[in-house]
């Protein structure tokens, strides 16, 4: 029994010593990321850029998804020796994760230069006053329309361009009824249509000193009702995933969509239906305050780690002010900048075959920066959750004063109040 | 045809019919994987139920953005390694518990069968902060340690320790064997139905595991199949014929070995229910 024992106790020491853990080394910066065909790919780039002027830097890119990262960090409990010097983060999950584990992340508040990036974009990393992220990704909302269908109806783009969502649903009756195609589709109890609405107004679901804020938000009500109107005549169908409400757009089967500009890599990925789509900004809300035709889904931020080699990771992360850097990554990634200056490079100047010769990337980097700021705070995705419950309900003929209630409770009994 | 034997025989159709349609229903996700595999994003959106000429293109890309050499040879690695050591572990603690059993290894056993209760997922974050603090991350000791040792192993082996005869213990006693030479000599033989049975499901386990890999292994080198089917839908944009053919090939082991073990695995469910 004892040799036994001793084999195994060899056995773990052996596999101990073939241990792949490194050690933490100065001069090197890890990064974790997701996407090989968008976020990797773009700090592949930005690794090449620096290491040109830096040849004795070592950065290692580690593929990790969202979840995993998110899951890392709690994990690590504060602990940022088990982290890397750079992580990508939602922009939606910022301000929670901040406010949870303020120990993990830096603050570069007066350390980075954020004056040209869009003001909406920079709010998302933005706790208290204090800057925690660099913005990347723009989630900038475009509304995208089949002009081919568009034209049957006898509109164009124009029509479509600065108009306010009376104008759109009247638009969207008439082409409904000329081609049968509902406008716009959706994943219900996804809220991401009615998040941007809200957000197209700089209205949030939170109120600035974070309470929960349903009951007592008539921008919320007004983007409630003009959703159950589109819903009950049609004009957005509803579809119960996301394969499904690719699948609307890949088929055929709606006009246009409205969300994140990142959608364009699916809208561009289809080959057969270059040249049809044109690109404007969505539709305002008619009696808010602040009401604009601009808003943002989406996106994602990058954050330096506490107790690393914060310097070099700082020096490094300046690539993403740079115009040259975000005209490169544009071709093969499809990423939209949120650093306003990125709007005069080459490769947004340029007009996109797809879109007919339109220069989209430089109109949507313009749409960026005028896109108000809202408030996500660390419990964003609760009351997402609970706005879409009580959504769901007031458009199967729910009293909206009495499920709206209920929401703003469930989230305040999440907060602890 | 008399009436008795008519209603046999119906009763009989009705079941097939029945095991057929649940067979079908099992078996059509696969098909569904397999046959996307052939498939583009837009065919498999579409509904398409019938193979098209795109597995070559699906594969093509597949091995461009992921290292999926790597991620089959850490799979493989670690999955025979840690089905090796939770073998040898798990079955000399059954065989101990029941073997030497007293009323005091019985509380330990409860003890054990109690945490089989608590999911993983709860006690990760203490986990992984007691392999922080022992310098344990991103080795494959870190990796492996938490799994070798499992209360379903543990019991599973213990039940079957009860139907190893205690004469032949004693006859090896006087025979001059000392106790491990007993485990080794008389029990692993006589056991190895059960050891089959239980590489089955400890390689399968090993092979689908995801959580705690992905949250202790933190390099690109150390990627499994799992870890590297999940990366596939990260984007923005998912490709939906490579995640397919990835699916399609991390299941490809796995379907191997239940077929080659299919007998030994059903033994061991039906033992474990016993």
């Amino acid at each position: 029994m004892k040799k036994f024992v001793s084999l195994l106790l060899v056995l773990a020491m052996g596999l101990s010593l073939c241990s792949i853990a490194a050690a933490e080394a100065d001069g090197k910066i890890t990064i974790w990321t997701w996407d090989p065909t968008f976020n990797i790919a773009a700090m592949k780039v930005a690794k090449e850029m620096y290491q040109k002027d830096h040849p004795d830097v070592e950065i290692e890119i580690v593929e990790k998804l969202s979840e995993d990262i998110e899951t890392a960090v709690i994990a690590s409990n504060g602990d940022t020796s088990t982290l890397p010097d750079i992580l990508l983060v939602q922009d939606n999950s910022f301000q929670k994760f901040v406010t949870n584990y303020p120990e993990v992340y830096a603050d570069i508040t007066g350390q980075y230069d954020l004056s040209e990036f869009a003001p909406g974009k920079v709010a998302y990393s933005t706790v208290d006053g204090k800057n925690y992220g660099i913005p990347f990704d723009a989630g900038t909302v475009t509304a995208t329309y089949r002009t081919d269908y568009l034209e049957e109806a006898g509109y164009t783009i124009a029509d479509l361009t600065d108009i306010d969502w009376d104008r759109f649903i009247e638009i969207g009756r008439d082409v409904k009824a000329k081609t049968g195609r509902p406008m716009l589709s959706g994943q219900a109890e996804a809220v991401d249509m009615i998040l941007i609405m809200l957000q197209s107004c700089g209205a949030s679901m939170f109120t600035e000193d974070g309470a929960v804020n349903f009951v007592n938000n008539e921008p919320l009500r007004e983007v409630l009702s003009y959703y159950k109107q589109m819903v009950d005549e049609g004009i957005f169908i509803e579809v119960n995933t996301w394969d499904e409400y690719i699948g609307t757009i890949s088929n055929q089967t709606v006009v246009g969509t409205m969300t994140g500009c990142w959608i364009l890599s699916t809208i561009m990925s289809l080959p057969e239906q270059s040249g049809l789509w044109g690109l404007t900004n969505m539709p305002k809300l008619v009696a808010s305050e602040g009401a604009t035709n601009y808003s943002n889904n989406g996106g994602s931020s990058w954050a330096i780690i506490n107790d690393k080699d914060f310097d070099l990771a700082l020096d490094f992360m300046q690539i993403y002010r740079n115009v040259d850097f975000y005209s490169e990554i544009l071709p093969m990634t499809s990423a939209i900048a949120t650093y306003t200056p990125a709007k005069e490079g080459a490769a947004y100047t340029a007009g996109s075959d797809y879109f007919n010769g339109e220069p989209i990337f430089a109109t949507i980097v313009e749409y960026g920066a005028l896109t108000p700021s809202n408030i996500t705070g660390a419990f964003y995705y609760d009351a997402r959750r609970a706005l879409a419950t009580a959504n769901t309900n007031y458009l199967h003929g729910g009293d909206l004063d009495s499920e709206l209630q209920t929401a703003e409770d469930t989230v305040n009994f999440t907060m602890g109040f | 045809m008399n009436e008795g034997a008519f209603s046999k025989h119906a009763t009989r159709f009705l079941m097939y019919l029945f095991l057929i349609i649940v067979s079908l229903i099992s078996v059509f996700p696969l098909y569904w994987a397999f046959i996307s595999a052939f498939n583009n994003t837009q065919q498999i959106l579409g509904g398409a139920m019938l193979p098209s000429t795109h597995l070559i293109e699906n594969l093509k890309n597949l091995f461009a953005q992921q290292d999926v050499f790597t991620a089959m040879k850490n799979s493989f690695a670690t999955t025979l390694l840690q089905t090796v050591l939770a073998l040898a572990v798990s079955s000399i603690a059954g065989y101990g518990f029941e073997i030497y059993h007293d009323k005091w290894k019985d509380r330990v056993m409860a003890v054990l069968m109690l945490a089989m209760m608590v999911p993983f997922v709860a006690v990760l974050v203490p986990l992984f902060q007691m392999f922080s603090k022992a310098k344990l991350i991103n080795s494959w000791v870190g990796f492996f340690l938490p799994s070798i040792a499992t209360p379903f192993l543990i019991m599973y082996f213990r039940n079957s320790a009860r139907t190893f005869p205690k004469d032949t213990i004693e006859a090896a006693r006087i025979d001059g064997l000392n106790e491990f030479q007993i485990f080794v000599r008389m029990f692993v033989p006589m056991m190895k139905p059960t050891y089959a049975s239980a590489a089955t499901i400890t390689f399968m386990n090993a092979w689908n595991s995801y959580l705690w890999p992905k949250v202790i292994m933190q390099t690109n080198e150390s990627t499994t199949m799992p870890m590297l089917v999940a990366n596939l839908m990260s984007g923005y944009v998912i490709d939906y014929g490579v995640v397919m053919a990835g699916v399609t090939i991390c299941s490809l082991p796995t379907v191997i070995i239940f077929f080659c073990l299919q007998k030994s695995f059903t033994n061991a469910v039906a033992g474990a229910v016993k």
